[in-house]
């Protein structure tokens, strides 16, 4: 693909035309509307068995309401679970997963950006290294990432979940197609015949063009650490630093423990219901930038 | 407080001599005066522990001692507790000064040289205290590296009404008596007397304790000796193997969902449990109130009966602690202090590791009414009097207890053979000794 | 990656202006490039150097070369983890993507009835934490209560046991495809959206049916996308962890602490303190997600050569 030859995404986007309506398919909107049922009943499941006591969560069917009204039995029972811990994983999730994001973002829009508009030497290697290190598994680096950050006295801290996580080489890969695509280098050369500075030209017209790319990058990012369970799992020993995802799996632990162990079920259910509508809340409210985003991304190789 | 010139001297012995008859001398004695000063000066010492309600006792303790401040942590139970211990130690930074450890685990913690040896600390004054076969479980000599807070010795805990529906009014004795009911049960009834689980080495070794058989060894430096395959481990096999093939036990894995469900609705006619199953099968099953009654494990000669454990835990300061006199105090004042150890028995169910404790008429003669009325804790406190002091860990329990899964574990699980599976585990261990340098005998 | 849209210019010297432009290049990707080095580069080295050791229980740490990749290569426990993980990509990855390629053709093809909903009502799962959906649909499995179960004995039908060892890495691959065809879906689904309408409007007024034109001129103009995601989930499949452990908790006689690779690793590392072989598992696993992900991309090129 030649720059300069190919629309850019979002052009053609807007010069699509619609299909026109009379040709609806019933066998294919029944097909995909089952695998619509799919995708939400599980959901569904979750939502009804919120308001159920452990009893009733046994012994009534999973898709009807049980014999009393729980949720806000349930609610108050996960708000007094440790003196509030839920709330606490719940503010260590969002400042986790805001922290990387945000940088993860920052970090890969100046590199994308610099890849994709300047010639500079070790411009192929470097690029090919980030790409690569995507097949890394993540044990492999989390192992010695954790020794290092335990000679550095810096494991049990916000850091050691945060810092790792800003690193997102694909990230780096879709800043450096959207700018690729979005960011014309003939508004960058006229901008520097008129003098402007590189560092001007690059937050007053990049950043400025690249935000659906950013926003993309922005959300899978904090989807990706808000779901991380791998990473604080090691890194964290303190309950009081736990993310929602290590915090809800011990709490699920703790029913099935064997000695001692006290039954909290319904709290656990409640607690992963209440857990993921923020990230569904999100990305239902700025789906129109981070659709146009990967639009840009998925089309090269 | 001076320290006299007699007192200098006398320490001066003490050391040589300890010097004389231990490799590694541990630390002199502390002084009354060291351990005023430390305990009077404010400190903040940390503690991971998952027992229900330990904060109770961690209360008492800083009512004791105003000037400590214990910041008590449940960092999850079982082999993560220890994992995240293990970490915590491996970093350097994070790990707590005081650890809840299971017996099992003790020699593990020995082994790396992680637990502080608390016999400087006063903790042989105690001794006495304590149920022999709870102390012979944390101590190698004069060294003790923990102390026993509550324990588990098995029992038998059954549905009496199902039990009696299929013609059984009296608890089974032997376990022949027990195979017989077993098939009655399942025959009569359809459901099954207990769950024999592939998912947990404790309760399948708990079996093979009270069998007699102490299938491991370990000398406190590098030699070890597996023997699961001895006469007394292969009868145990031989037995549920029978049970199994004849189906007559379920091998549902415990602690799941399907299984609280089993003794909740009668699937499962009982459960071959620890002490502090009782309390534990009251939460899960309170609808069964009254059906359920408690008695000691069969046992394969009746004029002989033999006891085992599963479970408990005790309370080990860590080596690497800054804080060691404050440590080991927290650890012996729980798990002795008079109240502190009543309160656990009686309200927080745990099942008590001091003489004192059990013989209390507090503790023994408690009335459960989910068990018609029998008096539990004196039933149990029966067996702990019977159960076997020779019983030793591995010091790689984590091995040990994880290898357990895929190989006995899985042929119990697939009711498959259960001599292979026992071989199988053997096996590994033994290859896995060898690897690790130790001696195997 | 093909394209060189960097502003190009002439060979020569490099003037004052070149050079302030490399200069803002290394200042824009520096930041990116320290974090890089420091959290992947750096720890990897570091695998790499620990991998070489062996640290014995008795006896301490000694040099040993190769040997823990010899032992990793000859460990029926990690090799079993690897069969696993390799029957789930062979099972779950084209079941998954092939999923999402039909959704995002359907709802590309504008020919259903709330394309705008069934897109994010599919799309909706992959904001699940992998923790929270494994519980949930622990619970839907459950071979009690679950509501599975519960539909099939009131129509008559035995329960079936899907978290026994036959069934449980089928029950596994469902979770993973629950979370993640949405995700695919999007993916395949922006690219199709980006494919100029001319290219296929002109079949279909020749009278190619919407299959033929899905077929031969949607699919094969959204091939790199196609490809992306498969690379996405091999490279998932053979790290699973979340999905493994948690349902651990309720079928723990079924999966041990070594059911996939990346469970191993963990456990060698953090259970049984060898982090030595752990890191050389964990290497080994890496070089096994390369050389697949090569082959197929590889392969997936020779498709494209031969077309």
């Amino acid at each position: 693909m030649i720059a300069g030859t190919v629309p850019t995404s979002r052009q053609i986007l807007r010069n699509r035309r619609r299909h026109p309506r009379d040709r609806r398919s019933l066998l294919l909107t029944a097909l995909v509307w089952l695998g619509v049922a799919y995708f939400l009943l599980p959901l569904l499941w979750l939502a009804i068995a919120s308001t159920k006591d452990n009893a009733d969560l046994f012994t009534t069917f999973g898709f009807a309401f049980g014999d009393e009204f729980n949720f806000f039995n349930n609610i108050v029972d996960l708000l007094e679970f440790r003196d509030g811990a839920f709330w606490r994983w719940t503010g260590n999730t969002i400042l986790y997963a805001g922290a990387s994001a945000v940088g993860a973002t920052a970090l890969a829009t100046a590199a994308g950006y610099a890849f994709a508009k300047f010639e500079f030497p070790g411009r192929r290697f470097i690029f090919s290294a980030i790409l690569g290190s995507i097949m890394i598994p993540a044990t492999a680096l989390a192992l010695p990432t954790y020794l290092v950050f335990s000679s550095l006295g810096m494991v049990n801290t916000p850091w050691a979940i945060i810092i790792p996580s800003i690193v997102s080489p694909f990230g780096v890969y879709l800043m450096r197609v959207y700018a690729e695509d979005s960011v014309p280098n003939s508004l960058i050369e006229a901008a520097r015949i008129d003098g402007a500075s590189e560092v001007r030209i690059f937050f007053s017209i990049g950043v400025r063009l690249m935000v659906p790319g950013m926003v993309t990058v922005f959300l899978f990012s904090l989807v990706g650490v808000w779901n991380n369970f791998f990473l604080p799992l090691i890194m964290l020993s303190s309950s009081d630093l736990y993310p929602l995802t290590v915090g809800l799996a011990q709490l699920q632990a703790l029913s099935t423990g064997g000695g001692g162990s006290t039954a909290v079920f319904s709290t656990v259910i409640t607690g992963s219901f209440i857990s993921i509508v923020p990230l569904v809340v999100a990305f239902l409210f700025l789906q129109r930038y981070w659709e146009s985003g990967l639009a840009d991304g998925s089309t090269k190789e | 407080m001076r320290t006299t010139t007699a007192m200098k001297l006398g320490a001066t012995a003490a050391v040589a001599a300890l010097a004389l008859t231990a490799c590694t001398a541990p630390a002199d004695d502390i002084s009354n005066a060291d351990f005023e000063t430390a305990m009077s000066t404010p400190t903040t010492i940390s503690m991971w522990a998952w027992a229900p309600g330990i904060e109770n006792q961690v209360a008492m303790f800083e009512e004791a001692y105003p000037a400590i401040d214990v910041v008590l942590e449940n960092v999850g139970q079982g082999g993560d507790h220890y994992t995240k211990v293990r970490t915590a130690l491996e970093a350097g930074t994070g790990a707590p000064d005081v650890i809840q450890l299971e017996y099992q685990y003790v020699p593990s913690f020995v082994l790396t040289e992680s637990l502080l040896d608390l016999a400087p600390y006063g903790a042989n004054d105690v001794a006495d205290q304590f149920t022999p076969w709870t102390w012979s479980q944390v101590t190698n000599g004069d060294a003790v590296y923990a102390i026993p807070q509550d324990a588990g010795p098995m029992g038998n805990l059954y549905r009496e009404d199902i039990l009696a529906a299929a013609g059984i009014t009296e608890a089974p004795v032997t376990w022949d008596d027990y195979a017989v009911a077993a098939e009655a049960v399942r025959n009569q009834t359809g459901s099954y007397i207990t769950a024999l689980s592939g998912n947990d080495a404790g309760s399948f070794l708990g079996l093979v304790w009270a069998a007699g058989a102490a299938p491991f060894s370990y000398d406190g430096v590098e030699t070890i000796s597996v023997d699961l395959t001895g006469p007394a481990t292969q009868e145990v096999i031989d037995y549920w193997q029978d049970l199994i093939d004849r189906d007559l036990v379920s091998t549902d894995p415990s602690f799941t969902d399907g299984w609280y469900q089993g003794l909740a609705n009668g699937t499962l006619a009982g459960w071959l449990t620890a002490a502090w199953g009782p309390a534990f099968l009251q939460g899960t099953a309170a609808d069964t109130t009254g059906l359920w009654r408690a008695a000691p494990l069969p046992t394969f000669d009746a004029d002989n009966p033999i006891a085992g454990n599963w479970g408990g835990s005790t309370l080990a300061a860590l080596s690497a602690t800054e804080h060691p006199i404050v440590a080991a105090e927290l650890a012996k004042f729980i798990n002795t202090d008079p109240e502190a150890t009543l309160k656990f028995a009686t309200e927080q169910f745990l099942f008590p590791t001091r003489t004192e404790v059990l013989t209390s008429p507090e503790f023994a003669e408690q009335e459960s009414e989910f068990y018609g009325g029998q008096r539990v804790n004196e039933i149990f406190a029966e067996i702990s009097a019977t159960v076997d002091t020779e019983f030793q860990w591995l010091p790689f329990q984590d091995f040990v207890a994880a290898s357990f899964v895929d190989t006995l574990g899985k042929a119990i699980s697939e009711k498959g053979d259960l001599s292979a599976g026992l071989a199988a585990w053997q096996d590994a261990i033994v290859t896995y000794a060898t690897e690790q340098g130790f001696t195997v005998q | 990656m093909t394209t060189t849209s960097a502003i190009p210019h002439v060979r020569r010297g490099p003037s004052p202006h070149e050079r302030k432009l490399v200069f803002t290049a290394y200042a824009l990707i520096t930041p990116f490039l320290v974090v890089f080095t420091a959290m992947v580069i750096a720890p990897l080295v570091y695998a790499g150097f620990l991998s070489l050791f062996q640290t014995r229980l008795i006896g301490g740490e000694q040099f040993v070369g190769l040997a823990n990749f010899g032992k990793a290569l000859t460990d029926p426990v990690f090799l079993a983890g690897v069969g696993r993980m390799s029957v789930f990509l062979l099972v779950q990855v084209p079941i998954m993507l092939g999923v999402a390629l039909f959704f995002a053709l359907a709802i590309d093809s504008g020919r259903l009835a709330g394309s705008r909903f069934s897109r994010i009502a599919i799309f909706v799962p992959f904001a699940v934490p992998g923790v929270v959906a494994t519980m949930m649909w622990g619970y839907l499995y459950g071979e009690d209560f679950g509501p599975i179960a519960q539909s099939f004995r009131a129509i008559g039908l035995p329960a079936p046991a899907l978290l026994s060892d036959d069934l449980i890495l089928f029950a596994m691959m469902n979770i993973v495809t629950w979370s993640f065809v949405g995700y695919n879906m999007i993916i395949m689904y922006a690219a199709l959206r980006v494919i100029p309408t001319e290219l296929y409007e002109a079949a279909e007024i020749d009278g190619a049916g919407a299959i033929r034109v899905a077929w031969s001129i949607k699919v094969p103009a959204i091939r790199p996308a196609i490809m992306l995601t498969v690379i996405f989930s091999i490279i998932g499949s053979f790290q699973l962890f979340t999905e493994p452990t948690l349902l651990a908790a309720i079928a723990p006689n079924v999966i041990g602490t070594s059911y996939t690779p990346n469970m191993y690793a963990y456990t060698l590392a953090f259970r049984f303190q060898d982090v030595n072989y752990a890191a050389a598992v964990a290497f080994i696993l890496g070089f096994v997600i390369m050389i697949v992900s090569y082959v197929v991309q590889l392969s997936g090129r020779r498709a494209e050569a031969r077309r």
